[in-house]
Parts: structure tokens; C-alpha cells; sequence
């Protein structure tokens, strides 16, 4: 039988399909792509078609080659489909609603686990993986999680890709780097140097090439920016769900209004007077921005880890650099905070409707064991790291992906997930409506002039946010759920430090 | 009258298809719209509490909402009367016969209608680009301009550069609709008016405008609320931005009912409340339009004869 990929025609499904398709292209080129197929754990019905859709970009490029091999050594046909989340948003749902979804999904972005099981969208895979205590043992602490990914005692997601990434370290020329006298591999960026950085490369370029280029067109850019600046600065919160986000533990209030923060905006605002910012980015999205690194049009962007195998695949003559995200100008570092050790987004699930469980079950099975973990880690590298921290030493990657999976490991920490602590915060979860005008747009308003005075727009910033949060509290306790906004608050939490089952 | 439809049978039989696809594509969501705008609903999931008018209180009280209405209302302003009055001016030229190689320039004023509004947005988001743009390049070379202006990152900018390509993209079209009024007024006219020597602008004015008046307020309908469908080419160029500077009504509307991000879930019952609410908007305009068109379409008989 075949395997069959499909995706989307939009700009950005195409964009995403050619960037992948072209990575796939060129790390086959340089870099063993062998996988094996592992035999199967259950008794797979030759014939039928197995579903499976996800957000591609890397991943495409191993299920590709993956779902091809396994296809044909299964006798079934496998239909992968990467889209854009925006169209995952609309094609999960509608597929639940009609029965047709695809067996195996990702969750749209909007759409909370614990939501996804009370409505019945998905169903628990253990009766799927013989001895599934077993397996999961082999999993690292943390990746499966009550609330998270486990549901009355039943296990519902499959957590196989590690959270310890953030997507706004620094990644630059090195040739501009060097003729403007800093060399962030031996000692990353302060934010006063950062600026300078940007300011001389402008300089040197005289037009022809600029300091910083940002996707600012793409709204999630400027939060991720500020949000982990600020909190690199000291302003300790964490960053993952919308109970977590943007919220000192220690305190269970948001620091919207933090000095870091308000200075990480400045800086950007200052950066832009200067005239370093790369023109037009208020109308460039990501992977636009992107784009320009390699044609030398800026010397610094502040990205995640899935450009370097895309630029040592695409663009070889590309000498490029990673390091950290700018480091306060004095005092020390702060950890950035992970809710969980597997990155949600990535984290797949089986349809309720679906009777393919055995095939899901056998894929999931795969997915994660050391065999499976490792031919992920060969093919995605530091872009989507596997979970298993043991996969990654015994995986090819280039000297940049492994310095930059060596940073992750200092800078991130996992820290207290509410919901870990009170499953009902889920109903929280689903009934928060972040404000219109939201972190992402305030700082994109406050950089593109829109918005003045950056103290007093985060201070109305946190308001609103408290606002909606309190809103979603009250939406969740009128449906029944015994929660409250102290369950935000861990005293004991010490963001320099992994907190684990034992400090809830 | 069951006489009549008996009668009538096959011809009510060969209405059928229209009506089956007239219902499931344009009358059920009309329906479903209005049913969900009564609903506080995400689309997602089984949680649709109804609300009544609830949405609509709402909508009416929100800056955002009023903020993009209005700009829907500065973009019809900004390109009807611009796409009208330069097509008419072009129209005339092109419509004298003896104006050498008229089919080559309409063709060339016709070639943006057909190509794909995506790829416009796409080509414009290039040349107006203030990193290496050609329009930028020029203007700097012309010295009108010191530095590369950011056509569509600056919220003084961002409208006018989208009115100025939605205007060049249908220009085309309205030149069409024009000719073929042109086309409309009778030889003997042109020939009467000559021998009173009138000529020019004063034919144009005197003569001509007032015969082609109907079809100049069907023009205006049919090109205003061309003017309130842009989301295509908003979304290829700004997706709303800078700062929901050019977030007109179909972005917001698809903003609230899809588009989703830092923790924002869909509101598809309050987006439905804000179509139902345009929808009556374009709409009341139509009705307008056709009640003026009558109008000026009697008095443009009274002309004629």
C-alpha cells in the first residue's frame, strides 16, 4: 500500500510544505536518514487507511519518510496531512462534529485537553500498548501528566517531543557579528550590547543590510520576545498555558507590569529610534523575516531552534551563530519556566471515533522507545527535540544544534503547573478570553508608535488580563468546578530549580 | 393554484436545482447566521448558551467593533469615488474609436480583474517593501523622499496603500461597466449635439452623464459593495495591522470567529452578530441604490426623449 501527504494551498501551508520539503531534501542529503520499522505490537487489518494530522513543518519530514516505510511494511495506507494551525483550528473540530476526523490529531491550539475528553473527542490509547505502565516508565519525569495528558487514571496524549526549547534565542551573522566587535559563543548578548550590536551592523551595511529583523506582523513574535527577556531579566513567571502565563507563582499575579518587562520594551522602542530595525517588519511575518537572515539582509533575529537545519540545509555558504537571547546588563540570569517537560502543541491523540486504535497504538508505541526517539532526533535535530534526553547523544546533529540543546538545558526550567494541582483549573482554561487587545498587540501597538507610554499600557495591560482571569474563574466556579485564584500561587516554587511531583 | 402549479409543473421542476443550491449555500447560512448570533457559543464546542440579543449589546458597545466598522466605511469611501471617476475618465477616452491601439490599453487595464487577489497582495507586499522595494527605490531616487517609507507597517500609511491597490486591482472592471453605458448612448445623440456645437466637456457633462446616470448608480452599487468585500486582500498584505490599523469588517469578523492566539478562543456566536449586523448595512445599501436607480432612471428617459 502507499502513503499519501497532502497539504494545504494557502501561503503560509506552502511556505511551510517548501521549507520543509526542501530541509527533508537537504538533510537526506547530508545526514543518514535510516529507520527501521520495529514489528508490530498489535495485529494490524491489512487494507485499511489510517489518518493522521498534525502542524508538519519538521515533523513533516520524518513522517513523511516514516509513514512511507510503514505503510508498506504494515500493508495499510497512511494519509499524513500537515496544515497551518489556523486551518487545524477549523478541520479537528469539524471532524469531530461529523465523525470524520482523522484517527490520530493534534489539538487545536484554543482547544484544552480536558475539554477534549469531556466532550469526547478522543479516547484513552492504554488498552492499545501491551504493558503501557511499562512503556511510560521509560518516558522522563514529568512527561505524562494528570490533567495534562492523563485523564482518570487513562492515558489520552502522547507526549513525545521535549518542551525545553523557547524560540527567541539569538541566532546571527557571524561576519557582522565579528567586524562589530562581539562574539555571543563565548559570551552571550547583555541587552545594552545587543543594541550596540544592532546599531554598528546598521552602520556597516549603510542600507544594504540592518542589525534585527522580527517577524512583526506575526503577533505571538513581540509576547514571546518581551516575555522571555523580561523573565532572562529576573521577571520570574511562567509561559505556557493562559493559567500560566506571564504569572509569578510566588504570588499568583501577573507581571505585565514588572520592570523587566517595561525595560524589554523600551529596548525594542529604542532599538526601532535608532533606526537598526530592519525596515518594514511591521508587515513581515516570521517566516519572511526569516528569510532574510540568509540572504545577509540583518546580522540578528531572535528565533527558535528549527532555523538551523533549515539554514545548514538550504544555505551551507550561510555562516551563521547561536547563542543565548540577550542577558541582562547586570545581575544574574533568570530561568525561563516550562509548565510540562513535553511540548503540548506536538502532543497527539486518538480520535473517539476511530477503530484504528491498534495502529495508533503501534505508532505511538514506537514514537516512544529509544529506537523511535532517536530516528526523530536524527531527522528534526534541535528543531523539535525528542523527549528522551538519552535519544539526543546517540543522534547526528550539527555542532550548532547540539550547543543550542545545550543551552535549553541551563536556561529552562520546569516549573508548577496549576492544573497539575487542581485538575478542575481545566474548566478555567476553556472559559478565559484573553483581552482584544491582548500582550502580543499592546507591545506591537507601544513598538510601532501606536500606543504610548509603555509603563501605563502594561499596567492597563495587566488589568484587562485580570480581568478576563477573574471572569474565567467566576464562568468556571458558576459551571460547578472548586477552584480559585489561589491555586495559581506556589510559595515554594524556586524558578532557578525544576519543580517536581513532590512540591505541589 | 394547484391548478396553476400543475400547469406550471416543469417549469417549477426546472427551478428546483436553484432553489436546492440557493438554500443550502445563500438562505441556510443567512438562517444559521441569525440563529448563532443569538447564541454565546465558541463553535467548538457543545457550551451555545443562548443569549438572545445579547451579542448585539455587545457589539454595540465595543470600540474595537465600531472602530473597524468605520474603517470598513473609510475604505468604501477612499476607492468608489477614485475607482469610479478614473475608469469614467478612461472610459471616454477609450470609448473614441479612433483613439489608435484603445483595445491594447483596455486589455492591459483589465489584465489585475483576472489575476488572483493573493497574488496581488502577494506582488504589492514586494514593491511597496521599504527594504529593497522598487516603488521605495524610486521615490528615493527621485529624492521625494529621504528614507524607505513603510507602506504597510504605518498605520498612516497602511490604508491608503490598500485603497490604492484595491482601486489598480478593479479598476478594470469599472472601466467594463462604463463602456458598455457608453456604449449605450444612441449616435443620433453624439450627432445632434454636434450640430449645436457641443462638444468636449460640455457633451460629456450636458449629454452623455445624464443618459448613463441608471447605469452610473448600478456602477456604484456594484462597486461599493465590491468595497466591503476585501478580507482577501487585507489578509494577503496586513492581516489587519499595524495594531488593527487596517482591520476592516470581514477581518474582525473572521478574527473573532477563527483566528485565535494568546489565549483568545473563538466567539463564532459575537462574530455571527457582527455579519448579521454588516450584512443588514450592505444590505439597507442595495435597497438605496435600486431605489435611486429607479429614480435616475426616469429621469434619464425624460433626457432621452
Amino acid at each position: 500500500m502507499t502513503s499519501r501527504n497532502r497539504s494545504g494551498l494557502s501561503r503560509r501551508a506552502f511556505i511551510q510544505g517548501t521549507t520543509a520539503i526542501v530541509a527533508g531534501t537537504a538533510l537526506g542529503a547530508g545526514r543518514s536518514l535510516a529507520q527501521t520499522v520495529p514489528a508490530p505490537i498489535n495485529t494490524i487489518a491489512e487494507g485499511t487507511t489510517f489518518r493522521w494530522i498534525d502542524s508538519g513543518d519538521q515533523k513533516a519530514v520524518f513522517y513523511k519518510k516514516f509513514f512511507a516505510d510503514y505503510a508498506k511494511d504494515r500493508g495499510v495506507e497512511v494519509v499524513y496531512d500537515a496544515l497551518p494551525w489556523n486551518e487545524i483550528a477549523q478541520v479537528v473540530p469539524l471532524g469531530v462534529r461529523n465523525n470524520s476526523a482523522h484517527d490520530v490529531f493534534a489539538l487545536p491550539q484554543n482547544v484544552n485537553p480536558a475539554d477534549a475528553v469531556a466532550q469526547g473527542w478522543v479516547q484513552p490509547y492504554d488498552d492499545f500498548i501491551p504493558n503501557i505502565d511499562e512503556w511510560k516508565a521509560g518516558f522522563p519525569d514529568g512527561a505524562f501528566l494528570p490533567g495534562i495528558n492523563e485523564f482518570d487514571g487513562k492515558t489520552y496524549g502522547l507526549p513525545f517531543t521535549s518542551n525545553k526549547r523557547y524560540g527567541t534565542h539569538l541566532l546571527y551573522n557571524k561576519a557582522y557579528m565579528e567586524a562589530a566587535g562581539y562574539d555571543p559563543e563565548a559570551k552571550p548578548l547583555s541587552w545594552s550590547e545587543f543594541r550596540d550590536a544592532s546599531r554598528k551592523i546598521t552602520e556597516a551595511g549603510k542600507g544594504r543590510y540592518f542589525g534585527f529583523i522580527i517577524g512583526g506582523s506575526q503577533l505571538g513574535r513581540w509576547s514571546q520576545t518581551i516575555r522571555n527577556m523580561g523573565r532572562m531579566a529576573g521577571a520570574s513567571a511562567g509561559g505556557d498555558s493562559v493559567i500560566e502565563a506571564d504569572i509569578d507563582f510566588r504570588t499568583g499575579e501577573y507581571v505585565f507590569d514588572s520592570d523587566q518587562y517595561i525595560a524589554a520594551i523600551e529596548l525594542l522602542i529604542a532599538m526601532q529610534s535608532d533606526g537598526s530595525v530592519f525596515p518594514g517588519v511591521m508587515s513581515m511575518n516570521a517566516p519572511q523575516a526569516r528569510a532574510f537572515m540568509p540572504q545577509g539582509a540583518a546580522g540578528m533575529i531572535l528565533q527558535g531552534p528549527w532555523n538551523i537545519g533549515g539554514w545548514e540545509g538550504n544555505n551551507p555558504g550561510f555562516d551563521f551563530g547561536v547563542s543565548s537571547g540577550p542577558v541582562p546588563d547586570e545581575g544574574p540570569v533568570g530561568k525561563l519556566t516550562i509548565g510540562q517537560g513535553a511540548l503540548a502543541p506536538n502532543t497527539m491523540w486518538l480520535f473517539k471515533g476511530s477503530e484504528l486504535g491498534p495502529i495508533a497504538g503501534d505508532i505511538f508505541h514506537y514514537l516512544g522507545t529509544l529506537e523511535g526517539q532517536t530516528a526523530w532526533a536524527n531527522i528534526v535535530g534541535a528543531g523539535d527535540p525528542p523527549i528522551f534526553p538519552a535519544a539526543l547523544d546517540g543522534a547526528e546533529m550539527s555542532a550548532r544544534s547540539k550547543a543550542i540543546l545545550q543551552h535549553f538545558n541551563d536556561a529552562i526550567r520546569v516549573g508548577p503547573n496549576p492544573i497539575v494541582g487542581n485538575a478542575e483549573l481545566g474548566k478555567v482554561i476553556g472559559s478565559f478570553q484573553a483581552p482584544e487587545i491582548n500582550f502580543a498587540r499592546t507591545v506591537q501597538g507601544l513598538v510601532a508608535g501606536e500606543l504610548k507610554g509603555v509603563a501605563a499600557e502594561m499596567k492597563g495591560l495587566k488589568d484587562r488580563y485580570n480581568a478576563s482571569l477573574d471572569a474565567a474563574f467566576a464562568a468556571a466556579k458558576a459551571d460547578g468546578a472548586q477552584v480559585d485564584r489561589s491555586d495559581l500561587v506556589f510559595a515554594n516554587w524556586n524558578p532557578d530549580v525544576d519543580f517536581g511531583a513532590a512540591d505541589y | 393554484m394547484f391548478e396553476t402549479l400543475h400547469r406550471y409543473r416543469y417549469h417549477y421542476l426546472m427551478l428546483l436545482p436553484g432553489l436546492i443550491l440557493g438554500g443550502m449555500f445563500v438562505f441556510y447560512p443567512i438562517v444559521a447566521a441569525c440563529y448563532y448570533a443569538m447564541h454565546d457559543w465558541s463553535g467548538f464546542n457543545s457550551d451555545k448558551v443562548f443569549v438572545g440579543m445579547g451579542n448585539f449589546v455587545k457589539l454595540f458597545s465595543d470600540p474595537i467593533f465600531w472602530d473597524a466598522f468605520k474603517r470598513s466605511l473609510v475604505f468604501l469611501l477612499g476607492t468608489v469615488p477614485l475607482q469610479m471617476s478614473v475608469s469614467l475618465v478612461l472610459a471616454v477616452l477609450l470609448n473614441n474609436q479612433l483613439l489608435k491601439m484603445s483595445t491594447w490599453f483596455r486589455t492591459m487595464i483589465f489584465l489585475p480583474v483576472v489575476t488572483p487577489v493573493a497574488v496581488i497582495g502577494i506582488i504589492w507586499t514586494f514593491l511597496l517593501s521599504p527594504f529593497n522595494g522598487p516603488i521605495n527605490g524610486l521615490l528615493l531616487d527621485l529624492g521625494i523622499i529621504s528614507r524607505p517609507v513603510d507602506f504597510l507597517g504605518s498605520s498612516a500609511t497602511v490604508m491608503p496603500s490598500v485603497i490604492g491597490v484595491y482601486v489598480w486591482k478593479w479598476l478594470g472592471i469599472t472601466l467594463i461597466y462604463w463602456l458598455a453605458a457608453l456604449q449605450t448612448v444612441p449616435d443620433e445623440v453624439y450627432d445632434s449635439a454636434k450640430l449645436d456645437r457641443c462638444r468636449g466637456a460640455r457633451l460629456i457633462w450636458y449629454i452623455v452623464l445624464p443618459i448613463i446616470l441608471p447605469f452610473a448608480l448600478a456602477i456604484l452599487l456594484i462597486s461599493a459593495v465590491g468595497a466591503l468585500n476585501v478580507f482577501p486582500l487585507i489578509m494577503s498584505m496586513t492581516n489587519g495591522g499595524p495594531f488593527f490599523a487596517s482591520e476592516v469588517m470581514e477581518i474582525f469578523i473572521y478574527r473573532t470567529a477563527f483566528a485565535t492566539g494568546d489565549g483568545s478562543i473563538p466567539r463564532l456566536g459575537y462574530a455571527a452578530a457582527a455579519g448579521v449586523f454588516f450584512g443588514v448595512v450592505v444590505l439597507s445599501l442595495t435597497i438605496l441604490q435600486a431605489i435611486a436607480t429607479r429614480r435616475a432612471r426616469a429621469s434619464a428617459k425624460q433626457v432621452r426623449s
